[in-house]
């Protein structure tokens, strides 16, 4: 892959749960917001005090895009990424790569599917939620 | 109150073949010269830039400046080019300097292209979640957007096809321009796909070139050779991020949450507009800017495009020169200097007759999480 992620001191931990396939969010302990992506504070209550929450890996299709030109080397084009809306924090929109045969469609339902790169790297993809196949990355993926 | 009084470019071109220290210092001396002023009057520099570009401590001595008053070398894109201006207007205004020179010199097309290509990614906490799926460039990042923007409120292609042609029937009576060969919505519909829903003609183009602006006090302007144009309102600020996080609806801009501030500035409001000049970095950028600064209703910037309502003779000429998307990309000063041509007068076959307020917008914060704006006034 072209660009490796460059986990910071705030991400860390929350790659290697997605390494374990598990998604998390933060909770603040003070008012309960949840946030994404990791910060050391909460921005409604100004609190350091948070813990990680696991949920559903789902979302919810608010839009994407189909690439037609190499954005990053070594991508074969046209690629689709797509921006979900979760649906566990309707106040973050996340964004990945599209496992579909077909091109999404208007909020639509989707799920997450931990793509395996290597030892320390998996990465989030997009699933629709209602075809979800058990081993997304040993297929192509929607062009 | 302070004033704007002269502009200065360099040719705007694929390959400048020189530097981009050559190039600001270039446009700094035409700016001047439009003035009626030399380098010896100038007391203050500033610029933005993303490490691609010459900071004023480079550009001061390079001129034989080596006493400024006061600088500002401004981290940033298109998002804080307006702020540059608003910031030199402080300078002057509390009496640190009395004649700043804002410029953006930029080799974009030959050597730093926006969005990585001859360069690493942007290094940002928020990369890491967008560029391993091959995320990573303005034209991506807007065209999301722009399909948020078309499956809220029905914005069709079309609409962004008719803010293309209309640039660039501006762009023909502009000398400057880079792309003068008018061009039809069919030219718009049959350009290639870059980033579905952005074609070819959707995206700015990339520029080398540079171009200045003269800011001192409005009384000194009006003693010297150009009609002086008046930073009648500058305001810039911060918002949501809108890369990973956005709390809000990522089809409103943080021109929404500026525009009433810079307004009351003013002391006017959208009607009050003879011409704007809207950072289009994309086509999507201008429609989303033209609701979040009051032209027309939330949602309603594609069919107030369509109307003809921003052609030049439409009840709002929208970037007049071209803008971006077919004058040249100088990254926002472009769309400052063009503003104070169309007050001034001097905008030629472009001009908007008896202009005397205009609107200049930077990017409106879907990239960097902020923006900035001023509103020029006639003297
Ligand atoms: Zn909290």
């Amino acid at each position: 892959m072209a660009y490796r992620p460059e986990p910071d001191r705030d991400s860390r931990e929350w790659w290697e749960r997605i390494a374990r396939h598990e998604f998390a969010v933060q909770r603040c302990d003070i008012c309960g917001t949840t946030r994404f992506p990791a910060r050391a504070f909460c921005p409604a209550c100004r609190s350091e005090a948070w813990h990680w929450q696991d949920v559903e890996p789902e979302g919810r299709v608010e839009s994407w895009i189909v690439n037609h030109q190499a954005f990053v080397p070594g991508r074969r084009q046209p690629y689709v990424v797509v921006m979900v809306r979760l649906a566990a924090v309707p106040g973050c929109l996340v964004y990945g790569n599209w496992h579909g045969e077909r091109p999404p469609e208007p909020g639509e339902r989707v799920r997450a599917s931990f793509d395996r790169i290597d030892e320390t790297l998996t990465l989030v993809n997009w699933t629709p939620a209602g075809s979800l196949d058990p081993h997304p990355h040993q297929r192509t993926s929607f062009r | 109150m302070t004033a704007i009084a002269g502009v200065g470019y360099t040719p705007f071109t694929k390959d400048s073949g020189v530097s981009t220290l050559t190039l600001a210092c270039r446009a700094v001396l035409a700016a001047l010269e439009d003035a009626g002023l030399t380098a010896d009057d100038v007391d203050g520099l500033a610029t933005h830039r993303v490490g691609d570009s010459a900071p004023p401590t480079l550009v001061g001595p390079a001129l034989g400046l080596t006493d400024l008053a006061w600088h500002l070398d401004q981290f940033g894109g298109g998002s804080v080019s307006h702020a540059v201006v608003g910031q030199a207007a402080l300078a002057v205004a509390a009496g640190l300097a009395e004649t700043v020179v804002c410029y953006r010199a930029i080799n974009a097309r030959s050597e730093f292209r926006m969005g990585g290509t001859g360069r690493g990614v942007p290094a940002s906490p928020e990369v890491q979640y967008q560029a391993p799926y091959g995320y990573v460039a303005p034209p991506q990042q807007y065209a999301m957007y722009a399909r948020a923007h078309m499956l809220k409120y029905g914005t069709k292609a079309e609409h962004f096809g008719h803010l293309a042609v209309t640039q660039r029937a501006n762009a023909a009576k502009n000398p400057r321009a880079l792309m003068r060969t008018p061009i039809t919505l069919d030219d718009y519909l049959a350009s290639r796909w870059i980033a579905e829903p952005f074609r070819l003609l959707d995206c700015c183009l990339e520029t080398d070139g540079a171009c200045a602006v003269v800011v001192t006090t409005a009384e000194r302007a009006r003693s010297l050779r150009r009609p002086p144009v008046l930073i009648s309102a500058a305001a810039w600020g911060g918002g949501t991020s809108h890369l990973s996080a956005p709390d809000a609806d990522p089809t409103v801009t943080a021109a929404a949450a500026l525009a009433p501030r810079l307004y009351a500035q003013a002391g006017l409001g959208p009607e009050d507009v003879d011409v704007a000049e809207i950072y289009d970095c994309f086509t999507y950028s201008v429609i989303v800017q033209l609701e979040d600064y009051g032209f027309c209703a939330k949602g309603e910037g594609g069919p107030y495009v369509a109307s003809g309502a921003t052609a030049l003779d439409g009840p709002l000429p929208v970037n007049t020169h071209g803008g971006f998307l077919s004058e040249g990309y100088v990254h926002g000063v472009n769309h400052i200097a063009e503003a104070v041509s169309q007050l001034r007068g001097d905008a030629g076959d472009r001009q908007v007759p008896g202009a005397e307020v205009a609107l200049s917008t930077a990017q409106p914060g879907y990239i960097l999480p902020a923006t900035s704006a001023l509103i020029l006034r006639r003297s």
